[in-house]
């Protein structure tokens, strides 16, 4: 995995463009529904992170034709879907390994 | 409010204000017309947290600007990126911290000693000028330059940045359509 650290906001910014390409506004409305309004984000903590994801390269720009002024939608590149896929992967196996362990001890 | 949030835009670089500027203030227009259906707490909240947002931001946008770092405050955990262009290396800032303590150290040492000898003592008078001399002391400095240059290198080569081992794996044929230029 290359050196962004994923925190949970960037994850959740990075699962909502996996399903397709969103603008800022539509990214912040589905961060907050796919994460049962617990995590709100600040337009300000959104573009930090998507300036990040785009230096890195794990997110592009989408050019929009008939986009009104000040609107730009942003796509997962092969590479962010690849390290986000590690991610899904890092999580499921710490899942994984949390349910085992809570379920012994309870036993 | 879209006035206070244009204004705490100018906090950020111009470079990212450029690039996010009118994007950041189209989306916060819109989420301000739909908190505005709100309650007077909710329209708080919401305030509260885009400043918080934009202060922090514009704040870690400079500290990135002017470190070249990737991350919240993990300013000496990443190695250095060497680049074709001039950038302000990371190390340079630790090193500088060092100095700059180092400095201080000497100083308060200097100030203990003067402290600790009497004036009024006849055998142990104030430190003379006329007992130093200027090459032996521009020796001195010099041999503490060298020093401090070799160490430097030292870590810069202990950490692969010093050049050499790029210069090592330099493939010049592979870099004949770059137009001259090396890109590392």
């Amino acid at each position: 995995m290359d050196s962004l650290s994923i925190t949970e906001p960037v994850l959740l910014i990075l699962l909502s463009l996996a399903e397709q390409p969103r603008h800022g506004y539509a990214i912040l409305q589905d961060v907050q529904e796919m994460s049962d309004g617990r995590v709100v984000l600040s337009t300000g903590t959104l573009y930090g992170a998507l300036r990040r994801l785009l230096d890195e390269a794990w997110i592009e720009r989408v050019e929009e034709e008939d986009a009104p002024r000040g609107r730009q939608s942003y796509r997962l590149t092969a590479k962010g879907r690849r390290n986000l896929q590690l991610e899904v992967s890092r999580l499921k196996h710490l899942t994984r390994v949390a349910t085992l362990r809570v379920a012994r001890k309870e036993t | 409010m879209v006035i206070v949030y244009r204004l705490l835009l100018y906090l950020y670089p111009p470079a990212h204000r450029s690039e996010f500027g009118e994007e950041m203030l189209a989306v916060f227009r819109a989420l301000q017309a739909e908190i505005s259906k709100e309650s007077v707490l909710m329209r708080g909240q919401f305030c509260t947290r885009e400043i918080k947002g934009l202060l922090g931001g514009a704040l870690w946008e400079h500290v990135r600007t002017f470190a070249e770092v990737d991350r919240p405050p993990l300013f000496f955990s990443r190695r250095l990126t060497m680049r074709s262009e001039f950038r302000f290396p990371k190390t340079t800032i630790s090193l500088m911290m060092i100095i700059l303590a180092a400095v201080v150290l000497v100083i308060e040492k200097a100030t203990a000693i003067q402290a600790s000898v009497p004036y009024s003592n006849p055998h142990v008078g104030p430190i003379q000028s006329a007992h130093f001399t200027f090459l032996p002391t521009m020796l001195v400095i010099l041999g503490g330059a060298c020093l401090a240059g070799a160490i430097g290198w030292a870590i810069l080569f202990a950490l692969h940045r010093s050049g050499i081992h790029r210069l090592a794996e330099f493939d010049p044929a592979s870099h004949r359509g770059s137009g001259g230029r090396l890109s590392f």
